[in-house]
């Protein structure tokens, strides 16, 4: 049921409407008089406001002006003619819609139900780009970077920690480009050697054993659109020309085809390691380096923008309380000890700590439940203990700190890990297992 | 066409719109409601609103005959 003002000079129309409007189950008030509307207003809030444009004492146009403030109100605009509408869009965007007399049930119902479409979208305005949430600097920054390189066609390669969006922050550049075309995303850590080239550029059928048909490719499924790289520093050197190859040509051989077929996308590449990892660790060649990362992007860690958790916390809440049908908030007591918590894990182990706080709900008073300990398996030697080597600290402390601190560097990756630390993969078990065991 | 004439066309798109939504709720008012007197009610509207309508495409009439005339 939606809450309804509706405006017009013909006393007909509006008594008519009202009835109907009621019929549909809406609750309805109304005014024959922008003057009698305006008074309205400034008591009530509404849902909906359904508006002539000319009224005898004054414009539609202006209860518009005054209605701005009271942000959750959507708009339906009556006119006589469809011409007013081209007119009306290009001055008031195209979050509003349109009755054409003469009026019928079917355009009256399906006012109603865009008007509240759009609402939905009113109450996510605070989101950027339609997914990214956040008004602090580094996010202001972020949000600077991609209106710049959405208007171009440079690759850009996403840069941050384990958690911190790259799939949000390359949705939004997406979203910024106003493409034709799709975004299609992939992960290059997902396929073993053989695999890629197929994931990629697609094969023919009977290409190799297993081939049964054709396959198209993600860059070809991302014609005249994005293609999003997640991890693609976890891909094969050996297979890094062939894409390297296709970046520069911009065309693409399906495997076991000979087909030259053009590709043009941007793509968006991902990696969480730095940009001097990426020079020392040599896990991507830097011709490709040079094409991938046309522009860089870098994403803030959370800790890095902790005025934005409150934001984040209500996003999520929002989320879940629109997936369980509930209303449940947070204390502010449970705010403070959520924004002053580090998160090693960035955005998604906050996400992931409201959805175990919310499960945990107190459903009598509709709050979120924290745990008294906020670390997660990976996030060992976070915000309380302060990582590095201090005077007073036990060699078994510092080595813990060490080989917790990098694994969770490699999002938990041993066998990284334990090559990096320079230690067998069964000596790193055998470690992990003894804290494991001490926790308990 | 002139203002003044564009004016009356926009006027008798009022009433038309009237009958419009008059003959949903006529229809709402038998199928949901079964109710006949709030029907009859509603079909005397839409007669008042065609007389309305009448009367406006009447002064059209004149209005075009008057700017036929000047043009003369």
């Amino acid at each position: 049921m939606a809450n309804i003002l509706l405006v017009d000079d013909d006393q007909t129309f509006v008594d008519t409407t009202r009835e109907l409007l009621e019929l549909l189950g809406h609750s309805v008030a109304t005014a024959t008089s922008f003057s009698s509307a305006k008074e309205i207003i400034s008591s009530r809030t509404f849902d909906h406001l359904i508006l002539d444009l000319i009224l005898p004492d004054g414009s539609g146009l202006h209860l518009l002006d005054a209605i701005e403030d009271q942000n959750a109100s959507s708009i339906t605009l009556v006119t006589g003619h469809p011409s007013v509408k081209a007119l009306v869009k290009d001055l008031l965007g195209p979050n509003i819609s349109y009755l054409i007399k003469p009026i019928d049930l079917k355009q009256l119902k399906a006012a109603i139900s865009s008007t509240r479409r759009t609402n939905v979208k009113s109450d996510s305005s605070d989101l950027h780009f339609g997914c990214l949430v956040g008004e602090s600097k580094p996010m202001h920054r972020l949000y600077e970077q991609i209106r710049r390189v959405a208007k171009t066609k440079a690759n850009v390669m996403l840069m941050g920690e384990s958690g911190v969006g790259k799939e949000m922050v390359a949705a939004a550049v997406h979203t910024a480009s106003q493409v034709k075309g799709e975004l299609v995303a992939t992960n290059c850590g997902a396929f073993s050697g053989e695999l890629i080239a197929s994931e990629l550029f697609g094969h023919e059928k009977g290409a190799f054993t297993g081939a049964i048909q054709r396959k198209e490719g993600v860059f070809e499924q991302a014609i005249g659109g994005t293609l999003f790289l997640d991890e693609v520093t976890e891909m094969p050197i050996d297979q890094q020309p062939s894409l390297l190859r296709v970046l520069e040509t911009q065309k693409l051989t399906r495997t076991g085809g000979t087909t030259l077929i053009n590709v043009d996308c941007r793509v968006v590449s991902a990696t969480n390691r730095s940009e001097a990892q990426l020079a020392k660790e040599k896990c991507l060649r830097e011709d490709l380096y040079y094409r991938l990362a046309v522009f860089p992007i870098s994403i803030p860690p959370l800790r890095q923008r902790k005025e934005d958790i409150p934001l984040l916390v209500a996003y999520f809440l929002k989320d879940f309380n629109e997936e369980y049908g509930a209303n449940i908030g947070v204390s502010d007591e449970a705010m403070d000890r959520l924004s002053k918590y580090d998160w090693p894990g960035n955005v998604r182990e906050l996400r992931h700590a409201i959805h175990r706080a919310y499960i945990m709900a107190d459903d009598e008073q509709e709050l979120i439940v924290l745990p008294d300990d906020f670390s997660s398996p990976f996030s060992q030697g976070g915000s309380e203990a302060s990582p590095g080597i201090a005077v007073g600290k036990t060699v078994e402390d510092v080595e813990r700190e060490l080989i917790q601190s990098t694994l969770s560097h490699y999002d938990g990756d041993k066998k990284t890990t334990a090559d990096v630390l320079g230690v067998s993969l069964k000596t790193l078990y055998n470690r992990l297992n003894s804290y494991a065991e001490e926790q308990v | 066409m002139t203002d003044d004439l564009r004016k009356i066309v926009h006027d008798a798109r009022n009433p038309l719109n009237n009958i419009s939504v008059n003959a949903e709720l006529g229809k709402l008012s038998l199928e949901s409601l079964d109710d006949k007197a709030r029907a009859i009610e509603v079909l005397d509207t839409i007669v008042r609103e065609c007389k309305r309508c009448s009367d406006v495409l009447d002064t059209l009439t004149e209005a075009i005959a008057q700017s036929e005339q000047e043009e003369r």
